[in-house]
């Protein structure tokens, strides 16, 4: 068994050395292509942040002033039980420890405005589902109406934000989706090729060792270790490009103006750690997988 | 221990290497095949450790028919076969020692076990001494030596050698067809291809003779013609 691991790990530095170039090529091509799929993972996160508090179809947002109580918040109630089955589907009142959370991803990335925010001084806010989001015109009328009741402090309107940043979104993730995926087929096909030159550099070892009965898996095994560090590697480098553009981007937007809307565009959550868990483990199955298909269509060279 | 039935073996519509052959080997035999290139030695040699699978009939080896054995069994038949080749097929980035160890490496054989039997091993093909050259530091009949180790140091049940002495002066070759009967001595089947007269006629062992993929003759300690 020790001959065994020490046969391996001595085949696969070998290897290593004996087709740098092309392993070189392989590893940048897969830490290039998982970086971007890491990228985009990320900035649909940062993207999903942004539009956290329009989840579930919301419209509209009525935000109501900060110490209003009860009995002051039943005429906005009132308001908005009148238009139910007319223009306003359902309707979800977001209390102080909700809109604190919402406040939490919308300023991820400007902690210092967040510091700002209490349970004393932050607007809690009346989430409206339409029956129809595409009437724009009774959506503005109803904001209209809105804006006239006591302790409305605003009403946002998520034509004016969502459809747009969705539509970037849309647009970001289709075109950097294509890239990583494209790219990954690049590095596959790159791994391929170093095993079956490597095997091919090999091919007196490998016709020996399938005479005199080494089983197929001990002869495939180095190279699948061989594409596993290609995968692996890359996937290092790329979790480290993904850490540091992030960590940029982040201390960025908190130099944005509070206005620009981007405050939420950030990810700061952990998520990036799981990311680079993800790349890890998605940049070594493709570099098994390309490195095994090729040890098995090349065993007879 | 070796069985043919009715083998034909094939490579196109029209090379038919191997034509209806049976016989049988006993253990322990030394077998000569004999017979003009292009005659089906090789092929024959190839189907007794599945390098090569017949089209009809079937071929015994060790009790088993591998014809149709499935391909996870085929590295425990070859354990059991060596292979000795005209061109030796050494790997000329191994030393002596490493070209015999990775034989028992490649099968998972511990360190004490290598250690042990290699240097046993080549003592036995008079290689003693010669350990860390390499190929290219060595004649022809030294290179022949390192590969008939590395086909015997796992003890095989048989030993199978594609002409081994087609690359070496007669006198050289000579001596390895000494080691060749020295290891059919400890009980080693050995089946040899050759279009050597000189060698065949001075060991007398069982002949069998092919003809354009034919069985002509199979004689008891037998001459070349
Ligand atoms: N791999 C192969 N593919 C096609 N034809 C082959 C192959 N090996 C051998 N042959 C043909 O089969 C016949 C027998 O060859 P072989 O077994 O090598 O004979 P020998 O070893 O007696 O010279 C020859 O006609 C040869 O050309
Ligand atoms: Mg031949």
């Amino acid at each position: 068994m020790i001959s065994r691991i020490g046969y391996v790990l001595r085949e696969t530095a070998a290897s290593f050395q004996r087709n740098l170039t092309l392993t070189v090529a392989a590893v940048i091509t897969a830490a290039v292509s998982l970086l971007i799929f890491g990228l985009t993972l990320i900035i649909q996160h940062g993207f999903d942040n942004l539009l956290a508090q329009w989840e579930g179809g919301v419209e509209m947002i009525v935000h109501v002033n900060a110490g209003a109580g009860d009995a002051q918040r039943a005429v906005i109630e009132e308001a908005l039980v009148q238009q139910e089955g007319i223009t306003i589907d359902t309707w979800r009142y977001c209390d102080v420890t909700c809109s604190l959370a919402d406040a939490d991803r919308l300023l991820a990335g400007d902690p210092t405005t967040r510091e700002l925010l209490t349970a004393e001084n932050i607007t809690t806010q009346y989430k409206v589902v339409p029956m129809d989001a595409t009437q724009v015109d009774i959506l503005r009328g109803l904001r209209d109406r809105y804006l006239g009741l006591p302790n409305v402090n605003t009403v946002q309107l998520a034509e004016e934000q969502l459809d747009l940043i969705s539509e970037l979104q849309g647009f970001v993730s289709t075109y950097t989706t294509g890239l990583w995926i494209a790219l990954m087929a690049a590095a596959s096909l790159l791994i391929w090729n170093t095993i079956r030159t490597a095997m091919f550099a090999r091919r007196r070892e490998i016709e020996v060792m399938k005479l005199v009965g080494a089983t197929d898996w001990f002869i495939r095994l180095p190279f699948m270790l061989e594409g596993l560090l290609h995968g692996l590697i890359g996937g290092v480098l790329a979790s480290g490009a993904l850490w540091f553009i992030n960590d940029r981007w982040t201390a960025g937007v908190q130099g944005f103006p509070d206005n620009s809307g981007m405050t939420a565009l950030v990810v700061v959550d952990g998520y990036q750690w799981q990311v680079a868990l993800i790349i890890l483990v998605f940049g070594s199955i493709v570099g098994t997988v390309g490195s095994g298909t090729a040890a098995s269509r090349f065993l007879d060279v | 221990m070796i069985r043919l039935e009715n083998v034909t073996k094939s490579y196109s519509e029209e090379v038919i290497a191997l034509r209806d052959a049976s016989f049988e080997v006993a253990k322990g035999e030394f077998v000569f095949l004999v017979g003009p290139s292009g005659s089906g030695k090789s092929t024959l040699l190839r189907l007794l450790n599945r390098q090569e699978r017949p089209e009809l009939g079937a071929v015994w080896v060790a009790g088993r028919n591998i014809v149709d054995m499935p391909a996870n069994r085929v590295p425990m038949l070859r354990r059991n076969i060596g292979n000795v080749f005209q061109d030796y097929k050494l790997l000329l980035n191994k030393t002596v020692f490493e070209n015999v160890a990775f034989t028992l490496e490649v099968i998972g054989r511990p360190k004490h076990v290598i250690t042990q039997q290699v240097p046993a091993v080549l003592e036995l093909v008079g290689l003693a001494g010669k350990e860390d050259r390499f190929p290219d530091q060595l004649s022809g009949g030294e290179q022949q030596r390192v590969s008939v180790a590395r086909a015997f140091v796992n003890r095989p049940l048989i030993l199978i050698a594609d002409e081994p002495t087609g690359n070496l002066d007669p006198a050289t070759g000579e001596g390895i067809m000494r080691l060749l009967d020295r290891i059919n001595a400890t009980g080693t089947t050995v089946v040899m291809a050759t279009h050597d007269q000189r060698i065949v006629d001075s060991m007398r062992k069982r002949v069998i003779q092919l003809d354009r993929g034919t069985i002509v003759r199979d004689q008891a300690r037998g001459v070349y013609q």
